[in-house]
């Protein structure tokens, strides 16, 4: 017998397989829809717990978390996936999502887009979870009393240990296994045969870079600057720079000169933002961030390292096509020069995910994405919104991957 | 002979040229250090006022890279360390590096074991040597002492289990003259120490090297004092100490002086205990990341290197050895190496 810890609706112990079983029954006000107003309606209010003042102040993701599942920003999401003539939209049924262990709120966007797609979902969390999703769980079972026992009965979030019955049985009952995770996670849960019928939507191990443009920065006015340094510190200090999407190497796009002046006033506001934000970075930490760097410099990547307190470490690419890829440890940039933005689009790998820019034409962005031509990069986003979740991530417009199609012809 | 005689004043003064001189060296010889020294801005006639100005080098840098002075014909031995995570550190000897290696060790522990190998008993299982493959650094830590006793007898069984036959064996022939006990800090807490006292057994003519840290006592809250008084008081033995060493540190050993007031660096080394925020040297007093400094390493550029434990200085000059007096308080925990999404490896 293997069990399950329920963490929503919270419980106790459930054998993996009672879980599924009710899972399957129809809820007694009918099969969930696209866009079903039960669904909705316990987001929208889960939305509003997030929001709380008290809520968001302490954990600032989860007001982002809140604001995406506004009633206006799910109607946007749900007009993705309206019914048009010829073609109806359903749910795929039931997804097993494996999210990451370390970027702690991803779970609920996964989950909150496949459930307002009408499907039951299983999604399995961290035994390590604590902080903000514990928060999470915390609003989602307070909102519960006021919410559908649909909700209730197709919605289910569980911990389980290392058990390979669980996995299997999740497996084997998905019609769609969202899994966020590195490489490796990815491989060891595909080891769990899906129906034949059923498929995996991956995230894999991803990384990111930032591009500026020297001129772009040099012509910028003081708020902008400012605006920019604080979204480069959001978008690195979160989680660490450990988030796929949090931008490592920061690429400047000009000449030279132009380039010193911009760098230079770049890392006195990334200082100033640092010396008021005070990011905790400890000793174990601090020695992770030399042994990284210190690395890059014996195997020849790096020219030049310097520390600026154990917070901010930034290393000269030998080579500009010579990208770090691995995590350095937080607040660790990897610096370069170009000439132009179309000089980077040969070294793009399909691993490259988000590129966060500042101070480009918006045709210049098109550009270069046309030039990297899909061979990797799946977001370009201006410097700040590197971890901002939309509901087309790694290239997967994510309600149409939670839903399927059935056509109608009539003769 | 001794190799406990410097004050820190005589010490520093006479290891910072040789340290220079061995900074050079490595540099000279070593492609990879250069590019480092290059990128901290260290360049070639650079002056240095203290030893704690010279660059020193993560000890983990040797687990992710090959860092050595010799060439490929040169190396002679490749000395590998144990490694929880799975990384092993590599550290390169020629013939002279490694003859050099045993020496010192010899030289460091005399003072305390004299110049005569003694009998030996060690705290630890003969299984350990018997399958070359999961042959660990624990074996070679053991192997590594057992040149310095003879009528080798281990206090474990193949199974693991305390041989209190062996043992009282070993003690009807010995137990009258000055014998050697060597083990891991634990071990021979768990083992021989219980042995010793449910069997009333004399180790009053032992001595005692042992080394591992003190991690998997604490819940014991058995401390270094706690452990010399409760082996003084019922086993008899008094002369026990501790030490403190690395695979990337050939042949040094930090001993603990004979009153197990602290640990003592040989005349060749130095230790400097480092504030982790600012890397700055911090008073006597004050905990804080281990450097360790070292003449010996030629043929691998490990003269300074940064540990990732814990220590305090206690004092300076004041002990019963000369020069500084320290203890190591445990590691630092490990930052966890992050792949982006990182699914927690339970789930799979």
């Amino acid at each position: 017998m293997s069990k399950v810890i329920e963490r929503f609706p919270a419980g106790g112990a459930i054998d993996v397989d009672d879980l599924l079983a009710a899972l399957r029954n129809t809820p007694a006000g009918g099969p969930l829809t696209v866009g079903d107003d039960r669904v909705v309606e316990f987001l929208v209010a889960f939305a509003r717990r997030l929001l709380r003042p008290a809520v968001a102040r302490r954990y600032p993701e989860l007001g982002s978390l809140g604001f995406f599942l506004r009633r206006a920003e799910i109607n946007k999401l749900l007009a993705r996936v309206a019914d048009e003539p010829g073609q109806l939209r359903f749910p795929r049924g039931t997804v097993f999502h494996v999210p990451p262990a370390n970027v702690d709120t991803i779970f609920v966007y996964s989950w909150a887009l496949s459930a307002l797609a009408g499907n039951a979902n299983v999604v399995r969390i961290s035994s390590r979870s604590a902080g903000a999703a514990d928060a999470v769980l915390d609003a989602l079972n307070d909102t519960l009393a006021e919410a559908d026992e649909a909700v209730r009965q197709t919605q289910r979030m569980v911990t389980y240990g290392r058990d390979d019955v669980v996995t299997g049985a999740l497996s084997a009952a998905a019609d769609l296994r969202v899994i966020w995770g590195g490489d490796r996670s990815v491989n060891e849960i595909r080891r769990h045969p899906l129906a034949p019928h059923a498929r995996d939507v991956t995230f894999p191990d991803r990384s990111s870079f930032t591009v500026l443009s020297s001129a772009g920065w040099l012509g910028a006015d003081e708020r902008e600057r400012d605006a920019a340094a604080l979204g480069l510190y959001n978008d690195s200090y979160w989680f660490d720079q450990a988030a796929c999407s949090s931008p490592r190497t920061l690429y400047w796009v000009g000449d030279a000169a132009d380039t010193e002046a911009a760098r230079t006033d770049l890392l006195a506001r990334l200082r100033a933002v640092l010396d008021g934000k005070r990011p905790e970075v400890d000793a174990a930490m601090a020695v992770e961030k030399r042994v990284a760097t210190y690395g890059l410099a014996v195997d020849g990547t790096a020219t030049a390292i310097r520390f600026d307190g154990n917070e901010l470490a930034t290393v000269e690419l030998a080579d500009p096509a010579d990208i770090p890829r691995r995590w350095l440890g937080v607040g660790t940039f990897p610096q370069a020069r170009v000439d132009t933005l179309a000089e980077l689009a040969p070294l793009v790998v399909r691993r490259d995910q988000t590129v966060t820019h500042f101070g480009f034409k918006a045709e210049e962005l098109v550009d270069f994405a046309r030039t990297v031509a899909g061979r990797g990069v799946d977001r370009i986003v201006p410097i700040g919104d590197a971890l901002s979740f939309a509901a087309t991530w790694d290239g997967y417009d994510l309600m149409r991957e939670f839903t399927r199609i059935t056509s109608i012809i009539a003769r | 002979m001794t190799l406990f005689t410097l004050d820190q004043a005589t010490r520093e003064a006479r290891l910072l040229p040789e340290l220079v001189e061995l900074t050079e060296h490595h540099r000279a010889n070593s492609p990879e250090y250069a590019r480092l020294l290059a990128s901290l801005g260290h360049h070639p006639g650079r002056r240095y006022e203290r030893i704690a100005d010279l660059p020193w080098l993560p000890v983990r840098l040797f687990k992710h890279h090959v860092l050595k002075s010799i060439t490929d014909d040169e190396v002679f031995k490749v000395l590998t360390s144990s490694g929880t995570t799975g990384d092993v550190s590599r550290i390169y000897l020629d013939k002279e590096a490694a003859g050099l290696q045993q020496k010192m060790l010899s030289a460091t522990l005399s003072p305390v074991i004299g110049p005569r190998r003694l009998p030996m008993l060690l705290v630890d299982t003969r299984a350990l040597f018997k399958d070359r493959r999961s042959f660990s650094a624990r074996g070679a830590g053991v192997l590594g002492l057992m040149n310095f006793g003879r009528d080798h007898t281990f206090v474990l069984d193949e199974n693991d289990r305390p041989d209190l036959e062996a043992v009282r064996a070993f003690l009807d022939k010995h137990g009258d003259q000055p014998f050697l006990i060597f083990g891991f800090t634990f071990m021979t807490w768990l083992y021989l120490y219980e042995l010793a006292r449910e069997n009333k057994l004399d180790l009053s003519n032992g001595i005692l090297i042992h080394s591992g840290g003190w991690k998997k006592l604490t819940d014991r809250a058995v401390d270094n004092d706690e452990f010399r008084r409760r082996f003084a008081e019922e086993t008899g033995l008094r002369r026990i100490h501790n030490f403190y060493g690395m695979v990337e540190q050939i042949g040094l050993t930090f001993l603990e002086g004979t009153d197990g007031g602290g640990l003592y660096c040989p005349d060749f080394s130095d230790i400097i205990i480092r504030d982790p925020r600012t890397w700055e040297e911090v008073p006597v007093g004050t905990p804080g990341v281990v450097q360790v400094v070292s003449t010996l390493p030629r043929s691998y550029p490990g003269h300074l290197l940064l540990t990732e434990d814990q220590g305090v200085v206690h004092g300076v000059d004041d002990g019963v050895w000369p020069g500084k007096r320290f203890s190591i308080l445990g590691r630092l925990p490990r930052a966890e190496a992050r792949g982006c999404s990182d699914t927690f490896a339970e789930a799979a």
